[in-house]
């Protein structure tokens, strides 16, 4: 089969993220199993326009804004008779592929929605008009094509947005090759691991440590990763609060080895794939109860509670003296599914839903 | 001591992943976990059949949906919990200890504190704190199996205030404790309008249990407990002008509901 993917970035790009590990991860097996594979994403800086990786294609034009238009413009210069199915990866913009596809079937695949994230990536007015106007507006033209969801919150998301043909397609995970062997800490430790931006909720976190120090007073926080606000936070840390920056993936994997709780508290996510890697490694979660956290937090057997910092605070003080005299064993695949099933599953819903 | 919970619904799929979670994460070793769902067409019954020992259909409305529930149960205690209330994880172990240590006591009373999304929900929590230890307010909501049976359980004729019923019932036969852990209620995104045509629904239901119950139902809707503790409520004034208006639009709600109630029961 001759598979078209449109996604904004590739994985070379400097801000690729889980959709972009996602998309390379199903795309390298597809074409290992004999499909021929393209994938257009945005131009990045010191790499070629087009290269060959892992057996599939990659073409690059345009940048963040511009990237709808060029995709388009490529398929009528070079695309056109030359694949069967194309499948338009949303992150919060459409290609909107099903409406200048004309020559094979096409489908969305749709990681997570924006709505609320919104307000915390862009500023006020702008984050009004993409909230209340363009994202409904963008979903609303996505709603008439079939539609792929990573999981439920993504589908449900979509369902307000009008979309009838939505189909749950599986989340996947690779654990180490190696699990970090080192035990639990001595001392009650909490792990908060995620890039400290304001819809991560990293303050969040920090409060529900200071309130659950009143009952467990050693309790130490582990904050792993960088991003715009780790110095500020980091100046502002109380006590028992440890910023660690972005470490080498071994050092973060031995870290929430250790830790005897893993805690998430983001606006909104399509999956919540940190949950998934700290059940994979013996870690249970606490997480706020929001869309996409929920998702993954329940298949890896963790907890969720009200969005707020008291909440977790509550939590944390009755289930963490439990779980540190109790061990955890890792989750195999952190509740999520192997990538080789992943693909298949993947392959199946685009070829039988594309239309 | 096995507890059983027992979680009406309909259509309540929104919030009912953390309800069901949170009981399934109790730290009690020997829960029990009853879903009695009336017709919905959201994808609850799909999704209470993850977290539930037996779902199963019932109506025609909660009181019945409780009822049938209770009937199922197998625990020692029988524990009454709506689909948009979040457990802490120690209120299992919680009950069993009040009721060992208090073999007097009948049923229990969860404390509750409310969240959710806006300006208007953080008023509703601070109401709900105000409330907190107001015997008029708050209703029991673990019973023992013995106490249940007396009781006969809910009354099927209610479907607003039937919880107040089943306290002011409970109270004549036994003792009323309370546990040391917290529900967190779901109030969602509270809107005016919802609120208003909600209370007034209500209204028509309040009107019966009003008749049925002419001495003691007074004090229930005073709520005196606003008021009795004035300094709460003008450390947040912005919070209490919220309120105002919250309380405004149910008591209007309210009052043209037992309006339509009297009116139709007039022709």
């Amino acid at each position: 089969m001759r598979i078209l993917v449109l996604n904004w970035r590739d994985l070379s790009h400097p801000a690729a993220g889980g959709a972009e590990v996602y998309t390379e991860q199903v795309l390298r097996r597809w074409a290992a199993a004999g499909h021929e594979v393209t994938l257009f994403a945005a131009a990045v800086a010191g790499r070629p326009a087009a290269e060959l990786r892992d057996g599939y294609r990659v073409v690059r034009a345009g940048n963040r804004f511009t990237v709808y238009r060029e995709a388009r413009r490529w398929y009528e210069r070079c695309g056109r008779g030359r694949f069967d199915i194309v499948v338009d990866e949303t992150n919060t913009v459409p290609f909107l592929a099903h409406e200048w596809v004309d020559d094979a079937r096409t489908v969305a695949l749709v990681h997570q929605t924006c709505e609320e994230i919104w307000h915390h990536n862009a500023p006020p007015l702008v984050a009004h008009l993409g909230r209340l106007a363009l994202e409904p507006r963008w979903l609303h033209r996505l709603a008439s094509a079939p539609v792929l969801a990573v999981s439920e919150s993504t589908r449900d998301a979509l369902a307000r947005f009008g979309a009838r043909d939505v189909t749950v397609v599986p989340e996947g995970y690779e654990p180490p090759a190696t699990l970090p062997d080192s035990a639990k800490e001595k001392v009650p430790t909490a792990v908060f691991c995620g890039r400290m931006v304001s819809y991560k909720r990293p303050y969040d976190v920090m409060r529900a440590h200071q309130l659950a120090r009143r009952e467990i007073p050693y309790l130490r926080l582990w904050m792993i990763g960088g991003g715009p606000l780790l110095d500020k936070l980091r100046a502002e840390a109380p006590a028992g609060v440890d910023f660690v920056g972005r470490v080498s993936e071994r050092v973060k994997h031995d870290m929430m080895a250790r830790a005897h709780v893993h805690l998430a508290t983001s606006v909104r996510e399509g999956w919540g794939l940190v949950v998934t890697e700290a059940a994979a490694l013996g870690t249970p979660t606490i997480a706020y109860d929001v869309p996409g956290l929920r998702d993954s937090t329940f298949a890896a057997g963790g907890v969720v509670v009200p969005p707020s910092p008291e909440a977790m605070a509550h939590w944390i003080t009755e289930l963490l003296p439990g779980w540190q005299t109790r061990s955890f064993e890792p989750v195999p695949y952190g509740g999520a599914h192997s990538w080789d099933d992943v693909a298949t599953t993947l392959f199946d819903a685009v070829s039988q839903r594309a239309a | 001591m096995r507890i059983s919970f027992v979680v009406p619904t309909r259509n309540n799929a929104r919030t009912l992943a953390a309800c069901l979670g949170s009981i399934k994460a109790q730290t009690h070793p020997d829960v029990e976990l009853l879903v009695i769902d009336n017709g919905s067409a959201d994808g609850t019954p799909e999704l209470a059949e993850r977290f539930a020992d037996k779902v199963e259909q019932f109506g025609p409305e909660r009181s019945a949906q409780r009822n049938r529930g209770a009937y199922l149960s197998t625990g020692d205690v029988v524990v009454f919990i709506d689909s948009d209330m979040v457990l802490e994880p120690h209120v299992a172990t919680e009950i069993e200890r009040q009721f060992a240590a208090a073999p007097g006591t009948g049923a229990l009373v969860i404390p509750e504190r409310s969240f959710g999304e806006g300006f208007l929900a953080r008023c509703r929590q601070l109401e709900k704190m105000l409330y907190v230890g107001d015997p008029a307010v708050e209703s029991p909501r673990a019973f023992r199996r013995a106490v249940l049976d007396e009781l006969g359980g809910w009354d099927e004729q209610l479907t607003a205030a039937e919880d107040w019923d089943l306290a002011d019932r409970t109270r004549e036969i036994t003792t009323i404790g309370r546990v040391g852990a917290w529900i967190w209620h779901d109030e969602g995104r509270i809107q005016l309008r919802a609120t208003f045509a909600k209370k007034r629904y209500y209204g028509r239901w309040i009107d019966q249990y009003v008749r049925m119950h002419a001495d003691s139902s007074g004090d229930k809707f005073a709520r005196t407990a606003l008021l009795r503790h004035p300094g709460r409520l003008l450390r947040h004034p912005v919070l209490t002008a919220g309120l105002v208006t919250l309380k405004a639009t149910e008591a209007a709600g309210l009052v043209l509901g037992i309006r339509d109630s009297r009116a139709a029961a007039r022709s």
